[in-house]
């Protein structure tokens, strides 16, 4: 059968979403039989440029390592260097990082949310769900003074409070909100253009999940129970009650539960956490003369377990500066589930794991028999998906 | 639930000298240091005798003399211990772990990318994050590389032909 095996080049080019990757999948008539990744089109050497750089200025590089969850990697990089030092951001630092952090969640599962509903050929349902998000960009905003970046930590706390005023501006935000998921949720349960494409589709199971050291809400789907803030808690995650929202299908359906339940859990967590908002300093004044010693810090980011590790040598620069994002953690298993499926299941597929390079714009397809090259484009590739799902 | 001090009592009791260093650092943080020659015999024990079943990832760095290797895994989601190794600096070789860990085939491939070392018995030891045409011999998270000499071996005729 060899002879009919052709090459799908999908990447690395991107105009439209978040990042850029190359998948180079071997399909055999309709089936994928191998995939070969290709990552590194967005390696902007961060780790290398923290080795040349202060405590302090690294702070601002970390934020920039995502543009979607950018609160996360500040986080991490404050906790790691303050472990560093020995000291702990203040109980009010810690549930202000929290309150970002849930925002953050909620307006990355929606963004996701949305992209999903493209993919499935459901834009309505984009254009509704990002229209919600504005109001997570828009807090976000009125609290930090960006939608992006919030540059909301520094070392030893944060960098801004939330006064009486902005918390009712984020429990009326969070009312509306909620209005919305909960009008989403019974709408994705019966609307046969999401089902029929997700439900079934890239299954992993609960077992290989643990086996491919899979995290977050991909995890999750497939039944296992794991999630930083619960078993491993930073912040003030300890502090507050919520659920770990799993399912135990392990398809994409399930991909898109976890996330919209989730964000109901992130409503309550600001929620309570507004609450408990405990009085004092939002920030310890630290200097920043750091003694030798190592520290790993984790967090759970909205795609899972990202974790930093540091290695200070005494001078005011890091001697060594260590990121591991949860995209990268889980691209093996998604090569796993993407061998064997079909063709047409692959945007949503790849869209499912809510990788942070989420978009292919144009693919190469090499048939070898004929040595013949065609390119399409990732507009293209959904088509021929819809147009599939229609035929069969 | 098996505590940090459990944990480095069982792989002192098993690993002997070979284990030294340990610290613990905090709450579910420990750090320790292993013999480059029982690297994959310990992280196999401890996935399979101590539950440890998460590899977090792989650093590699260069403190200097020596590279060093700190293997990140994890045991109920929650205490993560660091396993760290020395290897050389000339002949940067340690045994692939990839088939304890399936992920590790993904993070070797990245430490083999930025420091040159070399994990036998790979099934695929190739570029993961850094072009095919960078210099073979060009690890770019070295001490002794600096900024400028990326940029200058770099061969940017080439990226501006394109």
């Amino acid at each position: 059968m060899s002879g009919s095996v052709i090459k799908v080049v999908i990447g690395p080019q991107h105009p439209a979403l978040k990042e850029p990757e190359r998948f180079i999948l071997e399909i055999e008539g309709e089936q994928v039989v191998r995939v070969t990744p290709r990552i590194g089109y967005v390696h902007r050497g961060i780790e290398k440029a923290m080795e040349n750089r202060t405590y302090l200025q690294n702070l601002y590089l970390a934020e920039r390592i995502c543009g979607i969850c950018s609160h996360a990697h500040t986080t991490c990089y404050a906790q790691a260097v303050e472990n560093l030092m020995n000291v702990e951001a203040p109980p009010r630092a810690k549930y202000l990082r929290t309150i970002i952090a849930e925002l953050e969640r909620i307006h990355s599962h929606l963004l996701w949310l949305g992209i999903v509903a493209h993919e499935v050929g459901f834009d309505t349902f984009f254009m509704y769900v990002w229209r919600d998000r504005e109001i997570i960009m828009d807090l976000l905003e009125e609290l930090s003074g960006n939608r992006v970046n919030y540059a909301m930590n520094a070392i030893g706390g944060v960098r801004r409070d939330i006064n009486g005023d902005k918390a009712l501006k984020i429990l009326k935000g969070l009312e509306v909100i909620e209005e919305e998921i909960k009008k989403y949720i019974p709408m994705i349960q019966r609307e046969q253009t999401i089902l029929k494409r997700t439900v079934g589709v890239g299954y992993l199971n609960s077992v290989d999940a643990v086996r491919y050291n899979v995290v977050g809400p991909m995890a999750r789907a497939s039944g296992v129970k794991r999630d930083v803030r619960r078993d491993d808690p930073y912040a003030a995650y300890d502090e507050l009650t919520f659920n770990i929202v799993t399912r135990n299908e392990g398809d994409c359906f399930s991909r898109i539960m976890v996330r919209v339940e989730e964000t109901l859990e992130s409503i309550n967590i600001i929620r309570e956490a507004l609450s408990k908002l405990p009085s004092g300093d939002i920030r310890v004044k630290v200097r920043l003369a750091i003694p030798p010693a190592e520290a790993v810090s984790r967090v759970e980011a909205p795609r899972g377990e990202l974790i930093h590790y540091a290695r200070s040598d005494g001078s005011d620069k890091p001697a060594r500066y260590k990121v591991r994002a949860p995209t990268l953690a889980n691209l093996t298993a998604l090569c796993n589930i993407l061998t064997g499926v079909y063709l047409a299941d692959v945007p949503v597929i790849l869209a499912g794991i809510d990788p942070c390079f989420s978009c292919m714009d144009r693919m190469q397809i090499i048939d070898l028999e004929k040595r013949e090259k065609k390119f399409w484009t990732l507009e293209d590739l959904r088509r021929y998906a819809r147009e599939w799902y229609q035929k069969h | 639930m098996l505590t940090e001090e459990e944990i480095i009592t069982s792989l002192k009791n098993r690993f002997g000298g070979k284990i030294y260093n340990v610290v613990i650092a905090k709450d579910r943080r420990v750090f320790v240091e292993a013999d480059r020659s029982i690297i994959r015999e310990a992280l196999s024990y401890m996935k399979n005798s101590l539950g440890f079943d998460h590899l977090s990832t792989i650093t590699g760095l260069d403190s200097g003399r020596e590279l060093e290797l700190v293997y990140h895994i994890v045991r109920e989601n929650s205490l993560v211990v660091s396993l760290k190794t020395k290897i050389s600096k000339t002949d940067p070789r340690i045994d692939s772990v990839s088939d304890v860990y399936i992920v590790a085939e993904l993070y070797e491939r990245e430490v083999y990318d930025i420091l040159g070392v070399k994990f036998e018995g790979h099934p695929n030891l190739s570029r993961l994050i850094l072009p095919e045409d960078w210099p073979e011999d060009l690890h770019p998270l070295r001490k002794d590389v600096t900024l400028e000499q990326i940029t200058l071996r770099i061969d940017w005729s080439r990226v501006e032909d394109k």
